[in-house]
């Protein structure tokens, strides 16, 4: 039985482990009415057989028709630790704080929120005492991202922040035995294994890929959250869905727009170029004097580039210039092996100008850094996008202001909301 | 407008002049071009038996190895596309997780180039039954069924284990697992067989099924076809 009790919350496939005699679980048809009950995709692929497959989380085990998903509705009781654990010491500034109490105060209501905070508010910090008020009232919470770095980065600060709690941390890069853990830390695509489980799930990066625009991962969200739970969004740029849900008075809105240092965010210059960006292998002059103004300032720089195989162009053109012989330049990628030890770098200065798709867009800080964007008005650039990149400069306390740099041959629409939203936030 | 089976992504295909006025339907294209892009096709300079990596020899280094057993009886195998990053994602959600529907994306990948082959008969490389009432369809035949016509006259032993669980010494240890069906009539001598498969890794796997077959039918003429090396 202790077994099953570890499983509590959660679904699974009857294929998979089959419990299904013992209490407390209930056995449902996994597809059903042409829909996968796990992620309510439409059900339309079919084996030789005839029958008919789910392919949208097929990533988490093949559901065929005629499975059954077993769902473990144990309730259970967790030791309730002096203020749900919470041992972190810092303080909040006033509008944090404010922030802060009206999200427990829209829990303790009921109601679902939505924090629409600048990049940079100290968003994290924000959450501590909402999840502290959860976990003294023995309840079960979930703090669920799109992204694996995003994970990776929230685990170890909630692990010193709530160190006398253990922290179940999941994603699908690496294996992990489910446990019953009253805090979650996990990917969006994790929460399909949930099922009725969390009291409170927020959702950090709302606006980000893939949860954002999926349908499957909004329904994991929806049934990972037990029947009076709460939901928090947590956003810099929200999407239109979660803005007409607080239109509709299903969300409250809470709007924070300065960042935890009180400064305003930095308004990115924009550039048009007429030649191109890179051609025959030579790096546009207009681009290279932007680049060497960066670095006579002395800052570390992101070139953020719309796709992965113009890395290691840009990255040999570059280090081609005459001008750049002094600096040390590289590149990264979300497959890269070295990604990890090439960010690490960066942020200990050991490499100036680091090439970077959006993989670096959101969660990361990196003191004093400059951005500039090359083609930003390739359409891999959501608005969401360009604010998340103009989001990384000036975050520290010390250095509050700093260059972002949109280069585009076309003015678009998502470079036209981006700073929009900015000088937005700034009034 | 169409939907790409691996990105979800909505595009149009590419319709030739002729197509457009021709009354034959082309099977649609399932894949949009900037997935189609991510694999890529094996360079001209390759082992001229395997179509491997050549470095300085003759011959790639499998097929050296191949000749100290085999001598002059290699086998001839003709792949289309390089086992990358792409290729093995694509192979794993198919395998691993039992897509099936992207044979139709192996298919599309693979038709122009299969239909230079001729061959008298086609033989696929089987599955073992584990894995076939695993993922309830062959993945092999699955690819190749609607393209030529199958003669499936090779069968496989139950009980031994998936080679893409193992290292690259412990398949090219494992022991002969295919055995020739004995309820075939074809008169297979001195005929053209052409053996089909998925990818050729340590080419174990295809001497195999080569030497099972090479037993029964000793004159006939067996070469290989894989989508990737």
């Amino acid at each position: 039985m202790e077994s099953i009790s570890n499983l509590a919350g959660r679904q699974w496939l009857s294929s998979q482990m089959d419990f299904s005699t013992k209490d407390g679980l209930t056995k449902i048809e996994a597809i059903k009415d042409g829909r996968c009950l796990r992620c309510n995709a439409k059900v339309y692929a079919k084996l030789p057989s005839g029958k008919k497959y789910c392919r949208a989380c097929i990533g988490l085990g093949r559901i065929v028709e005629g499975d059954y998903l077993i769902r473990n509705k144990q309730k259970i009781n967790f030791s309730i630790k002096a203020n749900g654990g919470l041992t972190w010491k810092g303080e909040l500034t006033s509008l944090q704080a404010e922030i802060a109490r009206k999200l427990t105060k829209n829990y303790v209501d009921g109601r679902d929120s939505l924090v629409h905070a600048v990049t940079g508010a100290g968003k994290t910090e924000m959450l501590f005492p909402l999840i502290a008020h959860c976990l003294a009232e023995g309840k079960r919470c979930c703090i669920a991202t799109p992204r694996i770095d995003v994970v990776n980065e929230l685990y170890p600060r909630f692990q010193k922040a709530f160190s006398e709690i253990k922290i179940g941390k999941y994603h699908g890069r690496e294996y992990q035995e489910p446990g019953l853990e009253q805090l979650t830390i996990c990917t969006t695509h994790q929460l399909l294994k949930f099922f009725h489980a969390f009291d409170l799930l927020v959702i950090d990066e709302a606006d980000s890929f893939p949860y954002a625009h999926n349908s499957e991962l909004h329904f994991a969200a929806k049934n990972a959250v037990s029947a009076n739970g709460q939901r928090v969004y947590l956003t810099a740029t929200p999407t239109k869905d979660l803005l007409v849900s607080v239109e509709e008075g299903k969300l409250r809105k809470l709007k924070l727009k300065r960042r935890f240092h009180g400064n305003l965010l930095p308004v990115p210059k924009e550039k048009l170029f007429l030649r191109p960006f890179l051609h025959q292998n030579k790096i546009n002059v207009r681009l290279i004097k932007e680049i060497v103004k960066v670095i006579q300032a002395g800052h570390p720089l992101l070139l953020f580039v719309p796709r992965v195989d113009q890395i290691k162009l840009y990255v040999d053109a570059l280090k081609k210039e005459p001008k750049f012989s002094q600096i040390r330049i590289s590149g990264v990628y979300a497959n890269d092996i070295n990604r990890i030890e090439k960010v690490e770098k960066f942020r200990a200065g050991k490499i100036q100008l680091l090439v970077t798709t959006t993989i670096l867009e959101r969660g990361v800080t990196f003191n004093h850094v400059w951005v500039i964007v090359v083609q930003a008005d390739d359409k891999i650039y959501s608005a969401s996008s360009l604010v998340q990149i103009a989001g990384r400069v000036g975050r520290a306390k010390t250095d509050p202001s700093g260059l972002v740099l949109f280069c585009y041959h076309k003015y678009t629409k998502s470079i036209r909301d981006a700073m929009k939203q900015i000088r937005e936030m700034n009034k | 407008m169409k939907k790409c089976l691996l990105c979800g992504q909505v595009f149009v295909a590419k319709v030739t002049f002729v197509e457009l006025f021709s009354w034959n339907k082309q099977e649609a294209q399932c894949i949009c071009c900037n997935c189609q892009s991510k694999y890529m096709r094996i360079p001209d300079k390759h082992c001229p038996i395997c179509f491997g990596k050549l470095s300085q020899d003759k011959f790639c280094s499998d097929c050296i190895k191949w000749q100290k057993i085999y001598g002059q009886k290699l086998l001839k195998n003709h792949s289309i596309y390089l086992y990358n990053r792409a290729f093995h994602d694509l192979m794993v959600n198919y395998k691993r997780y039992g897509d099936y529907a992207l044979h139709k994306v192996l298919q599309e990948l693979c038709l122009e180039d299969l239909a230079k082959f001729k061959a008298d008969l086609y033989v696929p490389v089987p599955t073992s039954p584990e894995h076939l009432a695993q993922r309830q369809f062959d993945t092999v035949s699955s690819i190749y069924g609607s393209l030529v016509s199958l003669t499936p006259v090779l069968g496989k032993k139950a009980g031994l284990g998936a080679q893409g669980e193992k290292n690259r010494a412990e398949r090219l240890r494992s022991a002969q697992s295919f055995f020739v069906k004995k309820n075939f009539t074809i008169n297979f001598q001195k005929c053209k067989i052409l053996l089909l498969d998925d990818i050729y890794t340590t080419g174990r796997t295809l001497y195999h099924a080569r030497d099972a077959l090479a037993e029964v039918f000793p004159n006939a003429k067996i070469s290989s076809f894989t989508l990737c090396r």
